[in-house]
């Protein structure tokens, strides 16, 4: 890929971006696929806008004071300390609209996606549950099996790097590593999360579209770190049933030909499904 | 302050107590490694565009990685790690650090408030010298076998612990290394904020104080406050490298459980986010002289900006979670943060209104420093209202540890805090030297330095937007970068001009100091106090102690006749 297709993508803006603001990066970040990564896209573009703002005030009144305040000959500095009571209430003015434009609303935007959907996890029956143990260098899931409990004997562990969940339908993931921090991250999602390790931490999301997804460790982990890659594969209901009765039971998972040159993953890892995080 | 037996070359120039003498041993090592970290950037953006290909003899690549493991002269992926950890590392503590606060702190904060020296001498000579032998121990760790530290400059543990796997004792040697090197800023901490406290001239009061001092004072404060509590994280995780114990450690690989390695990350980052107030309250006061003295009128709104330092300083202690949103915080903590966070935006709008305020009716003069002044009002705006995106949890959430984050940090860390030690560099010169640098030089170096670091730093948060993660030694591996590694030959080209473009000022600086033309007292016609100390400024700096009359910044003051600026020591007569 040159150079010039990476600047013919400039002008490619979808109209909810332009109205927000949105100007300011040239490329877009990969498709959303996700139900709820439109909520980050848009408190970015929001963000945006107001930087294109303020910052915009700044650079035109400099590049006016440049030019009109420049030194030259018959022209001379006010003496002005700025430190009258008009100064001062321009100073309170200008830092209110900075907390209101800024601060408040900003903070209401992401208050209100926390609320509405990051931190509000799916509980139910349709719900997926995916346990996820990331290592030096790739990603182990397990899912529950038959029995809908994790850390039995009729789990499944499919090929490592290998992810698949079904589309439409709400997937929760609890994640803790083997050995060092790792973070999960589907730039399509919109979201990340580190694997901490001695905890267990918790993460949401829903596919809007079938297709291949790449998964990315976003902590440093290591010499391999920049090819911990895994595959987030969106099925079909059907499919993902189909996939689901072809995986093996709990047993050595297959090795990946480039996965780790170390121990290789424990002979048994997984833990209760924690239901109150 | 007296002390006037015989001076031997020792005791003059190597292990002086002179604070002017310390100042220039400082700004020595910073500029060294200010290199030596360039060149380690120059070497990571060849290995991002020619992955796994040989180094060019212009990168001295006839030299280093001869027994590398993928091939004679070649970066691999252990090396790549091994730049970006010592890059960053250097940058941080061995560049900026010792320049703005070890070299300007020292040479500016006596002769600003009118004393003869620093309340300390010989503690600041030991902190000159820890830190010295801090540089010996980082650079010993290259001639490891296995080469230096690999975990990133935030060394993370387990990663940073024998647990992680990374080979050899750099992990170690630079643990101790950045240990000496806290112990040599929490030295130099303590002189200062003793000096400012004790030391002020008759009439000196805080409120007349330049705003430099105030830069540099706040950073002491925060210095003083923190610098102790990463010291005790780091000597918990050497510890950990070194003895066996297993604080940092925990999950399955840990043979002890029980461990907290989100211990470290709060202890780092609780240190780490006023670091980098730390590094920029220093540059915000040099910006804030500069324009009023180049603008030939006083800092506009003077009072208010030392305030929304120091609001700036308390707020820096208390946002150091927003580093750590997708640790699986508690979602009230997380909110506590951002609320907190956001609210730096107020203090920061008001530098700029009182900025700008600066310049409005001044006669603005584009000297050297007046540019590299100016140009941090560009960067800063720029590298402060991105702060935004990461203060907020749900776009920091898609944006942590992306390339957005560390094109955020370069605007705010290489941008506005050396740009702003760039400008004190050019307009100090002449009273640390006796002599000016070259000014063509010095306007073709900001040029050669503006453009290609904004090409290079806004392409990389454009990156982090697009998805790129950071520290990927080879990011052909992801199908999802392709389409947006156009743009990594473009970067690693305009930062090849960044890096020329600090050889030439290396040139200017030292043929300045040899060769310069020599400097008058007070060249640039400023009012604060190291201008009235003649040149060469003998040891103990004043003859007698000034007495101090106005503020800072008493330019055009239409009570004055004659010329546009009176001294803070003299009288105005009206």
């Amino acid at each position: 890929m040159n150079f010039s297709e990476v600047y013919s993508r400039i002008k490619i803006k979808s109209k909810n971006q332009l109205k927000l603001g949105g100007g300011i990066w040239f490329l877009d970040p990969p498709k959303d696929v996700s139900l709820d990564g439109y909520r980050i896209d848009d408190v970015i573009h929001y963000t945006d806008g107001i930087i294109l703002f303020y910052f915009g005030i700044v650079v035109l009144l400099m590049t006016y004071f440049v030019i009109k305040y420049r030194a030259r000959p018959g022209h001379s500095a006010e003496y002005d300390k700025g430190d009258r009571k008009k100064n001062v209430i321009i100073t309170i003015c200008m830092g209110m609209m900075v907390f209101l434009t800024i601060d408040v609303v900003i903070e209401g935007m992401a208050f209100r996606d926390l609320k509405q959907a990051f931190w509000k996890f799916p509980k139910g029956e349709n719900v997926v549950k995916v346990e996820v143990m990331p290592q030096q260098f790739a990603w182990n899931f397990r899912y529950a099996g038959l029995d809908g409990e994790f850390a039995t004997a009729d789990d499944l562990i499919p090929t490592q790097n290998q992810m698949h969940i079904p589309v439409n339908t709400p997937v929760v993931i609890q994640i803790a590593p083997y050995d060092v921090i790792h973070s999960f991250f589907i730039p399509n999602f919109r979201v990340k999360v580190d694997a901490t390790p001695g905890m267990v931490n918790t993460l949401w999301f829903q596919a809007t579209e079938t297709g291949e997804f790449e998964i990315a460790c976003a902590e440093l982990c290591g010499n391999s770190h920049y090819r911990m890659k895994g595959v987030l594969t969106v099925d079909s209901h059907e499919d993902y049933q189909k996939w689901l009765s072809s995986q093996d039971e709990e047993g050595e998972p297959e090795e990946d030909d480039w996965g780790d040159e170390d121990e290789g993953v424990p002979t048994f890892w997984g833990w209760s499904w924690k239901e109150a995080i | 302050m007296h002390r006037q037996n015989k001076q031997t070359f020792w005791s003059k120039s190597i292990f002086s107590l002179d604070h002017k003498v310390i100042a220039k041993q400082f700004l020595f090592l910073g500029i060294f490694f200010l290199l030596f970290g360039g060149y380690l950037a120059m070497l990571m953006r060849w290995s991002l565009t020619h992955t796994m290909e040989q180094l060019p003899w212009w990168l001295l690549g006839d030299l280093l990685y001869q027994e590398s493991p993928v091939g004679s002269g070649i970066i691999g992926p252990d090396a790549y790690n091994q730049l970006f950890t010592m890059h960053g590392t250097i940058m941080i503590f061995w560049a900026i650090t010792p320049i703005l606060i070890g070299a300007f702190g020292n040479f500016l904060i006596p002769l600003q408030i009118g004393t003869g020296d620093m309340a300390f001498p010989k503690l600041n000579m030991i902190s000159f010298w820890t830190m010295f032998l801090a540089s010996i121990v980082l650079l010993a760790s290259y001639l490891l076998p296995q080469g230096t530290a690999a975990g990133g400059w935030t060394a993370y543990p387990p990663l940073s612990t024998p647990v992680g796997g990374i080979p050899g004792s750099g992990q170690a040697y630079w643990t101790l290394a950045l240990t000496l090197a806290g112990t040599s800023t929490l030295m130099g901490a303590i002189n200062y904020i003793t000096t400012i406290v004790r030391f002020r001239a008759p009439g000196m009061s805080y409120f007349r104080m330049p705003l430099t001092t105030w830069g540099l004072f706040l950073t002491s404060i925060l210095n003083a406050l923190f610098v102790p509590i990463i010291a005790a994280g780091l000597i918990i995780l050497l510890l950990d490298q070194v003895a066996g114990t297993q604080f940092l450690v925990a999950g399955q690989k840990a043979t002890i459980p029980g461990g907290d390695p989100l211990l470290y990350q709060h202890v780092f980052w609780i240190f780490g986010h006023p670091e980098v107030y730390i590094l920029i309250l220093p540059a915000w006061g040099v910006v804030s002289d500069l324009l009023s003295v180049f603008s030939r009128k006083p800092a506009y709104g003077y009072k208010m900006t030392a305030i929304c330092m120091c609001t700036v300083t308390a707020l820096s202690g208390l946002v150091w979670g927003h580093h750590m949103y997708t640790t699986g915080m508690s979602p009230l903590l997380g909110k506590a943060f951002m609320f907190l966070t956001l609210l730096i935006s107020i203090p920061s709008s008001i530098f700029f209104l009182n900025w700008l305020g600066t310049l409005w009716k001044g006669a603005l003069k584009f000297e050297v420093p007046m540019l590299f002044a100016m140009s941090v009002m560009w960067v800063f705006g720029l590298g402060g209202l991105t702060g935004l995106y990461n203060a907020t949890i749900t776009s920091d959430i898609y944006l942590h540890d992306t390339y957005f984050v560390v094109g955020h940090f370069h605007y705010t860390m290489a941008a506005s805090v050396m740009f702003g030690a760039f400008a004190a560099i050019y307009f100090w010169f002449p009273k640390i030297f006796g002599r000016e640098m070259n000014k063509k030089m010095g306007v073709v170096h900001f040029w050669t330095s503006f453009i290609p670091l904004n090409l290079v730093f806004f392409n990389m948060m454009v990156m982090g937007y697009a998805g790129h993660h950071r520290r990927i030694f080879d990011p052909s591996e992801f199908e999802f970068l392709k389409p947006i590694l156009g743009l990594n030959e473009f970067m690693t080209l305009a930062a090849f001009v960044l890096g020329i473009a600090q050889v030439l000022f290396t040139i200017n600086f030292f043929y300045s100091i040899f060769r310069g033309k020599i400097a008058t007292k007070n060249p640039w016609n400023a009012a604060t106090l190291e201008w009235t100390v003649s040149e060469p400024i003998p040891h103990g700096n004043f003859a007698i102690i000034p007495e101090v009359f106005n503020g800072p910044h008493e330019y055009s003051n239409p009570n004055v006749k004659g010329r546009d600026w009176i001294s803070q020591s003299e009288k105005i007569n009206s």
